[in-house]
């Protein structure tokens, strides 16, 4: 068998490359990040835009998908990709567009405007990285093993009709046990 | 490193092997067997079914690989400008535990042709391709190949076609595993142009044997390690029986850098760093009367490279410049068939989601190409397997984050993608497997600026390839795109590559008659030495048009009965 490439993170060079060009960040940013209560509030709002209550399938809170992130930038080879520091950086790059179109905060906005304002940072490169990004981590709070966190009850899995290979991964025997 | 601090294993070992892959597991278990000690140097440490879970992370996060921060590989590709790219990769590290990347595989397993092993005589010169013929001939193999069914555990079904190899046996040990709905699909059509469909054998047991069970239909089989013990890695079928036999001493985390030699050119001892829990990567050293080196193509030849000695001023059996020369990878393409399921009645469309038994059929009709309007006359071609891709649905939800133009979709509009995609449609795959000609432009030395984590220099691998190549991958594909439009996929399409597989490298390191044209002798022992063997893949002159593994086995247990004569009878040695 031809190996397949496991397509991972997309974008980490120009992701480096806009930590790079916005000093400070990373190096400001503790290694062990816990998202402020404020931070916590806009990427919940923001992943239920990228992945809405829609009648069609689980939505990001049915999916624990902010649990699931911030344990994910807890793990090493995250944090190394400098994932926490721009994820942290892009909620304020999102307010401050916020702020700019309606004078108002990302979480106050209504849907339709919170949409206005994600599509108007997505036509910056460093944006839409962050956006991207964010959708990463979604599929994996979608697709993953409940095991880490996110997929509670098998929501993703059982949505899009998904069936697991076996054996399936257990407490003391994830990745993490293995690194 | 400073030879003062080098610890020595006290025990005396009839034979050393560093690497337990598929190339070594065969020589470990032969000579284990017969009666002499056996010592392995395995770099990673030891996993086994309890710890082979179907987790989609295990492969992104690249766990039981070496990895890239700490042994990086250099890429030389050729850009379409006449150029060279040359980046720093982990791609090539496809299994890095006791049993290697056998524990990974899908097990996909061909036997070569007879006119495999006599490319140059049977279909002449290529300009600017080292084409050889090799040393043996197919039936010097044959005996080797019909053993590995048996050793291994290979599961299968001889049905004749044009091109059926000669076998001994009449059919194989293990019946075939179990057949997705897609393969009568797949038979029908094909028969239907008149092709000549085979079921693929398979290195999966198809029932229980010799202590291991039998497939479980995980529906997550290549790329992922085998919970069941059914999959034919080096370690389930060979090394947990060496190590019982009381002969066989498996070192882990023992990563070899250096082979010695004395001053008529043989190989004394091996030079290892031992990365155990508490040994704090110290340099160490083992004695044997027969080394045999079984690290993965590039990396066999890296350690003979890294390895000059008072008769072996640019490494072992470099006298001549062979050393990492004519490596090769697969040539050939992929392909695929995509069903809308929508458009299917639905016990048609039910048949087609389901997931655990393989689909496991084969083509050869073009592995001899007889169309004198396209090539002027007969060329060697290739295979096609049908296959399905390993499950990765997180990289699968992942990229459907973007459309075809790129452009990231998010919010109703790509959940709506994803439901599509997961629940309406079925990708079938086919890959093309044809020869990748071993020209100047393809092979492996040290690199001059980058080391890996012990500071020894790294391999640089160039992977130019020929022309002549793509001409027939691309001829190929197109038979593969036809049958999938047979088939009634609702879309269809294939390309040829260029770009290297990775995990079905070879070469580097070829037998041949002649010292100034080759790495090893007709036995795989290093030339310039009388004790140093190569059981890997490196051998291959060429890879044959098929996938490598089956004939590496069986090449591994050939050499292993080379050494046991070598050796004499155990007590003697
Ligand atoms: C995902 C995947 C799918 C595959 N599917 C197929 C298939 O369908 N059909 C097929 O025929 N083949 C397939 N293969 C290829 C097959 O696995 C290889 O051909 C085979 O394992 C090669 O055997 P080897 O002994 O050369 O190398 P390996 O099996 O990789 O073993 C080499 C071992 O040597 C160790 N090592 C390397 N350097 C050192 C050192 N310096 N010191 C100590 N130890 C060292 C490595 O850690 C490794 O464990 C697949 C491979 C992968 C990764
Ligand atoms: S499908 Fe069979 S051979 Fe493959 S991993 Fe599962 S049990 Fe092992």
């Amino acid at each position: 068998m031809l190996a397949s490439i496991t397509a991972c993170k997309p974008v980490i060079l120009q992701r480096a490359t806009a930590i790079q060009q916005n000093p400070g960040t990373s190096a400001n940013i503790p290694e062990n990040l816990v998202l402020s209560t404020a931070q916590r509030t806009l990427i919940d709002a923001v992943q239920m835009q990228l992945f809405p209550k829609d009648g069609n399938g689980p939505d990001a809170q049915d999916l624990n998908a902010l649990a699931y992130l911030e344990g994910a930038l807890q793990d090493p080879a995250n944090i190394e990709d400098g994932d926490p520091a721009f994820i942290v950086k892009g909620c304020s790059w999102l307010n401050d567009m916020a702020q700019r179109s309606f004078a108002s905060d990302f979480t106050s906005l209504t849907v339709i405007q919170q949409d206005r304002v994600l599509n108007s940072i997505a036509s910056t490169r460093a944006g839409e990285n962050w956006i991207s990004l964010l959708m990463y981590y979604l599929t994996e709070a979608l697709m993953l093993d409940p095991v880490y966190g996110g997929n509670i009850e098998q929501k993703g899995w059982r949505w899009l009709e998904h069936q697991p290979g076996f054996p399936r991964p257990t407490t003391g025997k994830t990745y993490l046990d293995f690194t | 490193m400073a030879s003062i601090s080098t610890k020595h294993t006290q025990d005396e070992f009839d034979i050393c092997i560093i690497g337990s892959g598929a190339g070594g597991g065969p020589v470990a278990y032969e000579l284990s067997k017969a009666g002499f000690q056996v010592a392995v140097l395995e770099k990673g440490g030891w996993y086994d079914e309890q710890d082979f879970k179907k987790d989609e992370m295990l492969s992104r996060r690249k766990i039981f690989r070496s990895k890239i921060q700490n042994e990086p590989h250099i890429l030389e590709s050729p850009k379409t400008d006449g150029t060279w790219s040359s980046n720093t990769t982990g791609q090539f590290w496809g299994g890095n535990i006791v049993g290697g990347a056998s524990n990974f595989m899908s097990g996909y397993f061909h036997r070569l042709k007879p006119e495999d092993f006599r490319l140059l005589s049977e279909f002449g010169p290529i300009q600017k391709a080292n084409i050889a013929d090799w040393p043996i001939g197919y039936e010097d193999l044959e005996p080797y190949y019909t053993k590995v069914e048996q050793e291994i555990g290979i599961s299968g079904k001889v049905v004749p076609h044009p091109n059926l190899e000669p076998r001994s046996t009449a059919d194989f040990p293990f019946p075939p595993t179990a057949e997705h709905p897609i393969a009568t699909r797949f038979d029908k059509a094909a028969k239907a142009l008149g092709l000549h469909p085979f079921p693929m054998a398979r290195a999966i047991l198809s029932r229980p044997n010799d202590g291991r069970a039998a497939c479980e239909y995980s529906g997550y089989c290549g790329s992922y390690g085998c919970h069941s013990g059914a999959k034919g890695s080096s370690r389930a079928a060979l090394l947990d029986k060496c190590v019982n036999t009381g002969r066989c001493k498996i070192f882990t985390h023992a990563k070899a850098y250096k082979i010695n030699t004395d001053n008529k050119g043989n190989a004394i001892s091996v030079d290892y760093y031992d990365n155990g829990p508490n040994s704090h990567q110290a340099p160490s050293r083992i004695k044997a009367k027969i080394i045999v080196v079984a690290c993965y193509s590039m990396e066999s030849s890296r350690l003979l490279l890294s390895s000059p000695g008072q008769k072996h001023a640019d490494g072992i059996g470099n006298r001549y410049q062979q050393i990492g020369k004519n490596l090769h990878c697969c040539a050939g393409g992929t392909g695929h068939g995509i069903f809308d399921l929508s458009k299917l009645n639905s016990s048609d469309a039910a048949a087609l989601k389901i997931r655990g038994p393989f689909f496991n059929r084969a083509l050869q009709d073009w592995y001899f190409i007889d169309d004198k309007e396209k090539f002027g006359g007969r060329i060697k071609g290739g295979t096609i397997d049908f296959v399905f891709d390993p499950p990765s649905p997180t990289s699968a939800a992942n990229k459907l984050k973007r459309d075809q133009d790129g452009k990231l979709v998010w919010g109703s509009a790509f959940k709506h993608r994803l439901k599509s995609h997961f629940t309406q449609s079925r990708d079938f795959k086919f890959e093309v497997f044809c020869d990748w000609l071993p020209t100047d432009e393809c092979h492996v030395s040290l690199d001059s600026s980058k080391q890996d984590q012990w500071g020894s220099p790294v391999a640089k691998i160039k992977v130019g390839y020929h022309p002549h190549d793509l001409k027939v991958a691309k001829y190929i594909v197109d038979k593969g795109v036809a049958v999938m439009k047979q088939m009634g996929a609702h879309s269809y399409y294939g390309n040829a590559f260029t770009s290297p597989t990775a995990n079905l490298m070879a070469g580097g390191l070829r037998f041949g008659k002649h010292a100034h044209s080759s790495a090893l002798d007709a036995d795989c022992r290093v030339h310039g030495t009388d004790n140093l063997f190569v059981t890997d893949g490196s051998f291959m002159p060429n890879g044959g048009s098929v996938t490598p593994t089956w004939t590496i086995y069986a090449n591994a247990f050939r050499i292993a009965d080379k050494i046991k004569m070598q050796l004499g009878s155990p007590h003697k040695s």
